[in-house]
């Protein structure tokens, strides 16, 4: 087949004209909303803490459900759906198969969320995103997400019909390449997941319409979890196809044996959406065999293709390092890696933090015993700024870097910020994460604008040693809105004002 | 170079996954020490 192409003088990736700008679109998109995620972030932050106390109780709710829409749907997915076309166009070497698809998939999930948007910050849904019945929202807002899902879940079916239409094509042999086919196991689990999120989100839209009674709290954790928890595989699945992708890109790096990486992916699609379980382990009304079976058994096999890939990647990119010559000793090869490039930088502090901090914790938290004491603990926010914005974030802000000279032709501007860049947001989130967890181990709940109860008729005093981690989480997340921000200005910077290339 | 047989290809990221999987186990057992000292004081 011909079509319009050009190929990228950096990459040596042949880049289709109509992709091109959906993936240019998408990623500029998830930027921005990045950026106001992150603002919502940083006003949570000040008002959690206790020298501060920034907003008033509304508005922190307001803003805590921005915060968790913005950065974790929002930011997250659009730029999911840029990957969605690299995955399937670019690596292919193919076409997009249906670009009136696109469009329609960026209009929804645009259209939602600023329905979304205009909802929670008009004060019409203050229940958080999670939304747990018997929190009530404005229908539009039950619609905005509606919209926003239809338009995801139709990026990632045009997953499947880019792939088909490029085997069709004669564009790749037997199987997809290895980064392909990790995205295409998170189109898979994100098909999954929005069929959960349909069979809750119509009932409850319909329910915020007045058409149903009532809704069953627990069926709505049940079934939202199914959305909520699988959605996160989509994330790790995604992240791990970027580590695979920067290690390939900059380094020819390729995993010592690919079949096993592919079946970690399996293990994923398999088993993810059963360790959604881990949610509920403290409702009383599930049955403590349907919890164990869970979470004792099952989740480790999702947790063995964490591991697997995250031994997998750095001991290709080592492979890589040790042919280009770094042979001395265990770790020259570490030593001489390219810290200097983010796009490098940014993927092995995405691999190492996401293991040590996302990883064990929670594998940890989410076993019968401990969960139920750590449950709506800030252990457990502490615990996914370490997979989601320590492991995931990270790893698109690598991927960001390497991806923008390429589609948008523009150098990135202020090389000396995008250097440090991953450093500074990674050690904000860091600090951040592990207070969190500390003063959580403490007791001190997550989303809770007054954790000291001081208008309650029984006060309650924690252990002075919360105060210094509360203090701690302050520092670090302003260290990580830094980074965050540096992040934005050289990204956004270089998509509009970037030195050109021919 | 074969496709099996390669581990030690990578003896650097070896070490480091040794190093996670006795942080990884220490935090676990920490966990469990922790847990029970609660339960003792009820
Ligand atoms: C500058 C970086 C960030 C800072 C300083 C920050 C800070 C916070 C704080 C203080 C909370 C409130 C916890 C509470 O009061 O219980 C929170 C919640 C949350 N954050 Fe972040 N965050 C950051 C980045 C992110 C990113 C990038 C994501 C997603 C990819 C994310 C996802 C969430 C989610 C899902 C919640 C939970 C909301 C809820 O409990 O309803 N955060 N964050
Ligand atoms: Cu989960």
């Amino acid at each position: 087949m011909s079509f319009e192409k050009r190929t990228c003088e950096i990459s040596g990736l042949e880049i289709e004209k109509n992709s091109e700008s959906m993936i240019k679109l998408n990623m500029a998109t998830a930027i921005i909303f990045f950026a106001i995620g992150g603002a919502a972030g940083l006003l949570v932050l000040l008002t959690r803490w206790p020298a501060i106390h920034l907003l008033p109780v509304e508005w922190y709710y307001r803003w805590l459900t921005a915060h968790g829409l913005l950065a974790l749907l929002v930011w997250i997915i659009f730029f999911e759906v840029a990957l969605v076309h690299f995955g399937s166009v670019t690596l292919l070497k193919s076409r997009l198969a249906v670009p009136i698809l696109s469009k329609i998939t960026y209009g929804l999930m645009l259209g939602g969320t600023l329905l979304v948007v205009v909802m929670v910050l008009g004060g019409q849904a203050d229940v958080l995103f999670t939304s747990y019945v018997p929190l009530q929202a404005h229908p539009l807002y039950y619609l905005g997400i509606i919209l926003f899902a239809v338009g995801s879940l139709i990026a990632f079916i045009h997953f499947f019909i880019n792939a088909v239409v490029a085997k069709k094509e004669g564009e790749y042999k037997r199987t997809l390449p290895m980064v392909s086919f990790g995205i295409m196991a998170a189109s898979i689990i994100g098909i999954m997941s929005i069929a959960h999120g349909a069979a809750i989100y119509i009932p409850t839209f319909l329910w915020s319409l007045g058409i149903i009674e009532t809704i069953d709290p627990s069926a709505y954790r049940l079934v939202w979890w199914g959305l909520g928890h699988t959605s996160q595989q989509i994330n790790v699945c995604m992240m791990v196809a970027c580590w695979y992708g920067i290690a390939a890109f900059l380094f020819k790096a390729k995993p010592a044996s690919e079949k096993l990486c592919r079946s970690a992916f399996v293990l994923y699609i398999l088993f993810i959406n059963v360790a959604s379980e881990h949610h509920l382990l403290v409702d009383p009304v599930f049955s403590t065999w349907h919890k164990i079976v869970n979470t004792s058994y099952v989740m480790h096999l999702a947790v063995l293709a964490s591991m697997i890939h995250a031994f997998a990647v750095p001991a290709s990119i080592e492979m890589g390092l040790r042919k280009q010559g770094y042979n001395n000793g265990l770790f020259e090869w570490l030593k001489k890696a390219p810290w200097g490039n983010p796009a490098f930088s940014a993927t092995f502090i995405s691999i190492v933090l996401f293991g040590f901090l996302g990883g064990t914790t929670g594998v940890i938290f989410g076993t019968e015993q401990f969960s139920i004491i750590r449950h709506n603990t800030w252990a457990i926010t502490g615990h996914f700024h370490g997979t989601v914005v320590a492991g995931t974030t990270i790893a698109f802000m690598g991927m960001a870097y390497f991806l923008i000279p390429v589609f948008f032709k523009r150098d990135l501007i202020m090389p000396g910020v995008a250097k440090l860049q991953p450093f500074v947001y990674g050690t904000g989130i860091t600090i951040l994460s592990i207070t969190m967890m500390a003063a959580g181990t403490f007791g001190v709940p997550r989303r809770h604008w007054d954790y000291n109860f001081s208008d309650a008729p029984f006060g309650y005093q924690f252990d002075s040693t919360v105060d210094i981690f509360m203090g701690l989480v302050g520092i670090g997340g302003l260290i990580a809105v830094v980074g965050g921000a540096m992040f934005v200005f050289v990204t956004l910077g270089s998509i509009f004002k970037g030195n050109k290339r021919a | 170079m074969s496709d099996e047989h390669n581990g030690f290809h990578a003896p650097g990221t070896f070490v480091l996954a040794i190093i996670f999987l006795v942080t990884f186990i220490l935090l676990w057992l920490g966990h469990a020490k922790w847990l029970t000292d609660i339960w003792e004081m009820y």
